[in-house]
């Protein structure tokens, strides 16, 4: 691993143990993620983005056990095998999370000041006093106006941006290496979005962290990504810098992404441009490709060899496909 | 939905303790004259105060009766006694709440602040006061119990009966004509008594223990006729020679109501997510272990 | 904020004036013509001039409403009427009694909150395991056992058995213990499950991934995040024990001979003493409402979503 490489993924397989089921919603992946940079992990829901970042770092619900294999090295810490307790001192202090809805992940009964000033105290042992002054920096930092109102306001008295510059806020508080955000625009305004993704951005550079970003939205990926891993039934298809997989996609599964985004150039009532079928649920690993039924470059093969991600053509971007690049 | 089918549905969610424990209670009141050994009110004055014994099981009393024969019967007491005020309490309380839930509006308002005064006001004291003003008698105590009880459940049929009420097939009903009391008793009410019946039943153990509060306190049952409470009460200056006589009566009670604590618990009781079991994770695991990891 | 609390005074002034009126209808449609029971009570040979006497008394002549408005009036002075028992004046007597039954139930609800927040905390701490399964075992069977029955065990074990604590009397703080376990217990067994079944139910909710991922651990999480969620269920619930505690009082001050307000209640209704019953009945009957107006108005203090209503 080199010194610029904050996060190591290699060969993660994680199985999901509940009391119904066992699925594996991530089956080998790697990619790896240099300091400061900004990850996109694009995929549908039920791809297993989520799972993969949250679970190596025991953020799993009460009743959901996983088995881990594999890698996960963060700055220079295994976490695949390590105590929970060595993970839960990265959490907060080395590594910040954003999630989707934040209507539901801030607690109704306490105030956006203590849920903020809790960060400082816990990771910077600061005072109760000195918290709430960080607090209050961290709300003007984040771009919410009247911040010394909002300090004694609860989550229900904000509008769902609002609420989710709160949760950024608490996530930076304590100035961690890295982000990762779950969708973090996804239950918000068309218009709301784009303010959140400028803020992450200027927030990145400014406290030089680097970035997970998961989304299943490509222009989300666009505008906010360096490089980008592209997940399909729990395998990584495609892993390459935004802009060459977004201009040049080398999977099957990318193409079809990229190909069923609207056009300014295509007439009004065009046909949609979208993938025929539906992704795998996840279960038991599958055979071969994930991708064969729906796709238009498949052989025989493919259905019983699973694709490794390989080289391309382009140096920079590898992909899950032996037909499209030989 | 059928009252047979409600039934079967509810039973298959209770907590099997609870079963054992009202089944026994319900079971010993039900045949108390052909399972105890002695007549209940035969007084031996020489064989009084007796430990356990080959003749007596629980030995006798400080009158010389048999203590398993009466804490036998005194179950049927208390069963009889719960189901008479269950009946009527539930009664009047269904007719009041699915009348409030069906009219709506002044009746509604009125009818309710009823049910609030009486919901205000403890169910003891309200049994306390009516039997201190009316006297003491068997029929005073299941009056005043219903009257202290019938609150409750006009609440719970008034929020059923306004479930009710707001379904579609109800106003359908209405358009096809059916007459407002058609309604009511053909629709409305079925529905109600099955859910009521259900609270009913977990209320029971608090009905039990307050005839044997008032027992207890001489105001409920009266000797000669066992019923646990009264029998606690009669042994209590006799505690220090012979505690048995106290804590067999007792434990009969504690026992009953704590299967109808367990009953009325397994209703409120959300589903919560818990931890895995051990068993659970080993079968899950047999699972994964079959699947093939793969090299990328 | 303000209007909504108003609105809930108003409904308990309208609830009082209801019980009021239940307690009033209650007296008057005693049967029997209470005239000449009360005569008759008084002295053995009774007179026609007597029972008129006593009429005239108690008002039996008056129309109902002003009977109704006499009596309220007498009540919020304190002028309950005597005792026809033991010729006493209630009032007096209620007032030297309240202290005590207020001793009762403050320490059986200091007992009821001590207790139930330690096994509910516990309880979920260990949760799905031995504590927790102990803690709700003694928890049900707690509240499943009549309060005479644990007086009589507790007396027998700890008074008789071991002799640490007195049998009975209202004395010094010793003469306390026993009495406020005997009250409190099944309270706190009945509140415990609420702050279990609350904790738990507010540790499955989405924030304590949140809580998680700050770094938090389980019982910072437990403290911090889920309790502030279970307040407001917990006064409601808190409230409702109050009022099983003073039924409690009614059994529980003659077993221990503890002169308060329950006992007398006891007594009055025993011997069928009007006066007694009513003035007792009122006093419950007033607390409870102000007990359920002070719970309302607490969750309403402290449920934030309440609080303000600026949006």
């Amino acid at each position: 691993m080199t010194a610029s490489q904050l996060l190591t993924v290699g060969n993660l397989t994680i199985d999901l143990l509940t009391a119904r089921t066992a699925v594996r919603p991530v089956d080998g992946v790697s990619y790896s993620l240099n300091r400061g940079e900004t990850l996109a992990i694009v995929g549908e829901s039920g791809s297993g983005k989520t799972v993969m970042n949250f679970a190596p770092l025991g953020l799993l619900p009460i009743g959901v056990e996983a088995d881990m294999s594999g890698s996960v090295s963060f700055d220079g810490q295994e976490l695949i095998g390590a105590s929970s307790n060595d993970i839960r001192a990265l959490r907060g202090k080395s590594i910040g999370f954003i999630f989707q809805d934040p209507m539901s992940a801030l607690n109704p009964a306490r105030s956006i000041g203590r849920q903020i000033g809790e960060m400082a105290e816990l990771h910077l042992k600061m005072s109760r006093s000195a918290a709430d002054r960080h607090a209050l920096d961290l709300i003007k930092l984040v771009g919410i106006s009247d911040p010394s109102a909002r300090m004694r306001q609860y989550p229900h008295e904000l509008s769902g941006g609002l609420r989710q510059r709160v949760m950024i806020a608490i996530a930076i508080a304590a100035e961690p290496k890295l982000l990762i955000a779950d969708e973090p625009t996804t239950a918000l305004d068309v218009t709301v979005q784009a303010q959140i993704l400028h803020l992450l951005k200027d927030l990145k550079k400014r406290l030089n962290m680097a970035m997970v970003l998961i989304t299943h939205d490509m222009g989300v990926v666009a505008g906010s990504g360096d490089r980008m891993v592209v997940m399909y039934a729990g395998r990584a298809a495609e892993v390459g810098p935004v802009e060459r997989v977004l201009t040049q996609p080398r999977h099957p599964y990318t193409m079809g992404l990229i190909n069923a985004i609207p056009r300014r150039t295509d007439l009004v009532g065009a046909a949609f441009r979208g993938l025929p079928g539906v992704p795998p649920v996840l279960g038991r690993p599958l055979e071969g490709c994930g991708f064969a039924p729906r796709c238009k470059f498949v052989l025989p093969d493919c259905s019983t060899n699973r694709p490794h991600l390989a080289g391309t053509t382009d140096p920079s971007i590898l992909a899950a496909c032996p037909v499209v690049n030989v | 939905m059928t009252f047979v089918y409600a039934c079967r549905a509810t039973l298959s969610k209770v907590p099997p303790l609870a079963l054992l424990a009202i089944g026994a209670f319900v079971f010993l009141g039900i045949f108390s004259s052909w399972l105890a050994p002695y007549n209940p009110n035969t007084q031996n004055l020489l064989l009084a105060g007796q430990g356990p014994g080959a003749d007596h099981w629980f030995g006798t009393d400080h009158l010389g009766r048999d203590t398993f024969s009466r804490l036998i019967v005194a179950s049927r007491t208390s069963l009889v006694g719960v189901f008479l005020v269950l009946i009527l309490a539930n009664t009047v309380g269904i007719c009041i709440g699915t009348i409030a839930g069906y009219r709506r509006g002044w009746t509604d308002e009125v009818l309710m602040r009823f049910v609030d005064v009486g919901l205000a006001i403890p169910s003891l004291i309200i049994a306390l006061a009516v039997i201190g003003i009316f006297g003491t008698s068997y029929w005073n105590m299941i009056i005043s119990l219903a009257l202290a009880w019938w609150p409750g459940s006009a609440r719970i049929s008034r929020g059923v009966a306004l479930n009710i009420m707001n379904k579609p097939h109800i106003e359908a009903l209405r358009v096809l004509g059916a007459s407002p009391l058609r309604i009511y008793f053909f629709h409305l009410l079925p529905g109600t008594i099955g859910a009521v019946l259900v609270y009913a039943t977990a209320d029971a153990g608090a009905i039990a223990l307050a005839i044997a509060t008032l027992s207890f306190l001489g105001l409920g049952i009266q000797p000669p006729t066992p019923e646990w409470g009264q029998m606690l009460v009669d042994a209590l200056p006799y505690l220090e020679g012979d505690p048995r006589q106290v804590i067999l009566p007792g434990l009969a009670l504690t026992f009953a109501v704590i299967g109808f604590n367990i009953l009325g618990e397994s209703f409120a009781l959300n589903r919560v997510p818990a931890p895995m079991s051990r068993r659970m994770l080993v079968s899950r695991r047999r699972v994964t272990a079959s699947w093939k990891k793969v090299m990328v | 904020m303000i209007s909504l609390i108003s609105k809930r005074i108003w409904q308990s002034l309208l609830l009082l004036f209801l019980a009021s009126v239940l307690c009033f209808s209650l007296v008057i449609s005693a049967p029997g013509n209470v005239a000449i029971l009360i005569a008759e009570l008084r002295s053995p040979i009774v007179s026609k001039e007597d029972i008129a006497k006593v009429a005239e008394e108690i008002g039996l002549n008056k129309p109902l409403p002003l009977r109704y408005v006499g009596w309220l009036g007498d009540a919020i002075q304190g002028n309950f009427g005597i005792s026809y028992k033991t010729g006493e004046d209630v009032g007096e007597s209620l007032e030297k009694r309240l202290s005590i039954t207020a001793t009762l139930i403050a320490g059986g609800a200091a007992f009821a909150l001590m207790g139930s927040l330690f096994l509910g905390f516990v309880g979920t701490l260990y949760a799905h395991r031995m504590p927790d399964y102990l803690a709700r075992g003694a928890a049900l069977i707690s509240a499943s056992t009549p309060s005479f029955f644990v007086g009589a065990l507790l007396v027998y074990a700890f008074s008789v058995a071991l002799r640490i604590f007195p049998t009975f009397g209202y004395g010094g703080p010793i003469s306390w213990v026993l009495p406020w376990t005997t009250i409190g217990l099944l309270p706190a067994a009945v509140l415990s499950r609420v702050v279990r079944v609350g904790l738990e139910e507010a540790m499955a909710r989405p924030y304590v991934l949140t809580a998680m991922s700050k770094g938090l651990t389980r019982s910072q999480i437990l403290f911090r995040d889920a309790m502030p969620n279970i307040i407001p269920t917990y006064l409601s619930a808190l409230g409702t024990q109050v009022g099983v505690m003073v039924v409690g009082a009614v059994v529980i001050e003659p077993m221990f001979a503890w002169q308060g307000v329950g006992e007398l209640f006891l007594t009055g209704v025993r011997f069928r003493d009007f006066m007694v019953v009513q003035a007792c009945l009122l006093i419950f009957i007033t607390f409870f409402i102000v007990v359920n107006l002070t719970v309302d108005v607490g969750m309403m203090l402290t449920d934030p979503k309440l609080r303000r209503q600026r949006s």
